[in-house]
């Protein structure tokens, strides 16, 4: 299972060098004097977690709030734990960590924390490392169906006009993404996001959560933020 | 003697087990194990919950992943039978924020000192490298929670197995000469070090930790900028990383890049609130107990391992079968290792390889004779220069850490 995996970290990877190569190639095409690339900079590419929380009542909670310091492995390497150790770990997240959590999610949370806990099979780690099969670009995305995925899953981070000034969004370090000047991305590059995460950010893997057409959905209501933007 | 590791309800656990003993008895008469072999494969660790997948992060061979983000690796066991010093691209990985930069131009890149100084400095790596003596020390890294998995009852935390532990030879500046290159005030009385890794969340404390005056002056106290004659792995801190040797690894700030010279106690979290022990001569508890008072982790108790032979292992019964491993302590350096093949009741002394110095590894070896049809207890019990060994049963305290309990290898023989 997991080799696919590593295979979609080594394609990432190697376009990440090409991307590198053609910068190269047309500095020295172009005989710009642009700053030579030195080999004093070291860069390393860190995978995305392949790992996601499974279905259950709370899951929204842990996705909106977990996944900002860390990867859903984090809760499947535990060993059994109580409802009130769960607590007592989502308290100290939330109080000595920062975790934004509300407090009325508390509870929520650790239901499904503990749930999660008792359903993981022994000795193993739910696995979600099967890559998906990628969205098709030539599908139109459905606005209303993306507004309402991205109410649900992007609207706490990348706020309610997509500016990065969400209730979370704000806090991160890196901020989320400003969603109004994505203009010049392709839809190959917010697809590849939106699937596989930001390494480095708290932007996760969505794969796992959303289905290609919903994925196909929420880009075309992202691409509404930057369009009413240039217009203004 | 119970074993509830492999009483396992688990019995795919126990079953892999012994498929991963067959393949690595099969081979160790070449000395040898099959590492890596798989990238695509897992390592199941004998507890609840203990399937790692091998991964391969940058700069890295396949390790056993326990976390994605940030990145927690673990050194996959037989490793450290293949040499004294760890390999580079084997090193466990522990990083306590996500937020770790993935670009480090040496250029820009700066260590400054501040603080309680006569005057504030900026070094590069450069001027580390010309400026300052190039130090060595062989040390061995490993994290306050190596071993935690095998807590019982468990405690929660990375659920590491013996995998959390490096040994490898450092290269870098005496922090002492910085400091007195930079001046010390009168009044300075700590030093408190940070790295470029960054919280996500900006209200999470940033992860400083801090040493006395006197111990950041210590002889052996390194600002390392290589490990093993070879740059950092990014993923263990390139390109400079603090090294305190015979103390666990949270002190061993990595990406270093601030030294701040304070004239109080350090007050920030990670120093103040998190890697505390029980104050007392065991840092232990029993289970469900609290600890009157607390104070911070510091040096690494005695221990040893086996290497050549895996838990669970079925072998040929023969006169003369060589059992070898590590030992190590936080400094005093390694006077015996004894090895037992019958759960502790008989003991023989091993013999003692090279001395690479006082905080490293020192590797161990000895025969024993196994005969057809048995099973065994193998266990190692390492003692330091000042009479300290190992626990015979394991402590415990709510957080996991300072394992050093002897660990019992289970073999058996063909009949």
């Amino acid at each position: 299972m997991f080799p696919q995996r590593a295979n979609l970290f080594m394609t990432r990877a190697s376009s990440f060098l090409f991307l590198i190569i053609g910068i190269l190639l047309t500095s020295l095409g172009s005989l710009s004097v642009a700053e030579e690339p030195t080999n004093t900079t070291r860069s390393i590419f860190l995978p995305t977690d392949p790992f996601s929380f499974q279905s259950g009542k709370g899951r929204e909670v842990a996705i909106t709030y977990c996944v900002i310091c860390h990867s859903a492995d984090y809760i499947y390497m535990q060993p059994p734990h109580s409802q009130i150790k769960w607590t007592e770990i989502i308290k100290k997240m939330k109080l000595t960590f920062g975790c934004p959590i509300p407090e009325e999610s508390v509870n929520l949370l650790s239901e499904y924390l503990t749930h999660q806990n008792e359903l993981a099979p022994l000795g193993s780690t739910p696995l979600h490392f099967q890559k998906e099969s990628s969205p098709s670009l030539n599908e139109e995305g459905h606005l209303d169906k993306g507004k309402s995925v991205y109410t649900t899953h992007c609207l706490n981070c990348h706020g309610r006009m997509g500016k990065g000034d969400g209730p979370i969004g704000k806090m991160l370090i890196p901020p989320a993404a400003n969603l109004t000047i994505l203009g010049e991305k392709s839809d190959q590059e917010l697809l590849t996001t939106i699937q596989d995460g930001r390494p480095g950010t708290a932007m996760p893997s969505w794969k796992g959560d959303l289905s290609p057409q919903d994925i196909q959905n929420v880009l075309s209501y992202v691409r509404k933020f930057s369009q009413e933007s240039s217009k203004k | 003697m119970d074993h509830p590791h492999l009483h396992s309800s688990d019995g795919l656990t126990r079953r892999r087990l012994l498929q991963a003993s067959l393949i690595v008895g099969g081979l160790s008469a070449l000395g040898n194990f099959p590492v890596g072999a798989e990238p695509s494969s897992s390592i199941t660790l004998p507890f609840e919950r203990g399937r790692r997948p091998l991964v391969t992060f940058p700069e890295k061979r396949p390790l056993m992943m326990m976390t994605t983000r940030p990145p927690q690796l673990e050194t996959p066991f037989p490793v450290f039978n293949e040499s004294v010093f760890t390999p580079n691209d084997a090193f466990f990985v522990r990083w306590h924020l996500a937020n770790i930069p993935s670009t480090i131009d040496l250029q820009a890149f700066r260590v400054t000192l501040r603080g309680r100084v006569k005057h504030s400095l900026s070094f590069s790596l450069t001027d580390l490298q010309e400026q300052f003596e190039a130090v060595e020390v062989a040390a061995v890294c490993q994290c306050a929670g190596n071993s935690r998995g095998f807590s019982e009852p468990r405690v929660a935390g990375g659920q590491w197995g013996h995998g959390a532990m490096g040994n490898a030879l450092w290269t870098g500046v005496r922090l002492r000469d910085l400091l007195e290159k930079a001046g010390i005030a009168p009044d300075a009385k700590h030093v408190r070090f940070d790295g470029l890794d960054r919280p996500v969340a900006d209200a999470t404390p940033d992860f400083l930790k801090s040493l006395s005056l006197d111990h950041a002056m210590a002889d052996h106290v390194l600002v390392a900028y290589a490990m093993n004659g070879e740059p950092l792995p990014f993923l263990n801190g390139f390109p400079l990383r603090l090294v305190v040797p015979g103390w666990y690894a949270t002190y061993w700030v990595k990406m270093l890049n601030d030294i701040e010279i304070l004239n109080q106690e350090d007050h920030n979290f990670w120093t103040e609130h998190a890697y505390r022990i029980p104050d007392n001569p065991c840092g232990c508890l029993e289970p469900g107990e609290k600890a009157s008072n607390k104070v911070p982790i510091s040096t690494m108790k005695v221990r040893s391992f086996i290497t050549n032979i895996p838990d669970g292992a079925s072998l040929n019964a023969a006169p003369q079968v060589l059992v070898k491993g590590i030992a190590f302590d936080q400094g005093y350096g390694i006077d015996q290792v004894l090895l037992s093949s019958d759960g502790g009741q008989h003991w023989k002394a091993a013999r003692l390889g090279k001395d690479y110095g006082d905080f490293s590894f020192r590797q161990w070896e000895t025969q024993i004779a196994l005969k057809p049809g048995q099973s065994y207890e193998l266990q190692s019990l390492a003692i330091n220069r000042i009479g300290e060994s190992q626990q015979l049963h394991a402590k415990w305290n709510p957080s996991g850490y300072l394992r050093n309990a002897v660990e019992t290898v289970h073999v058996s023989t063909k009949g």
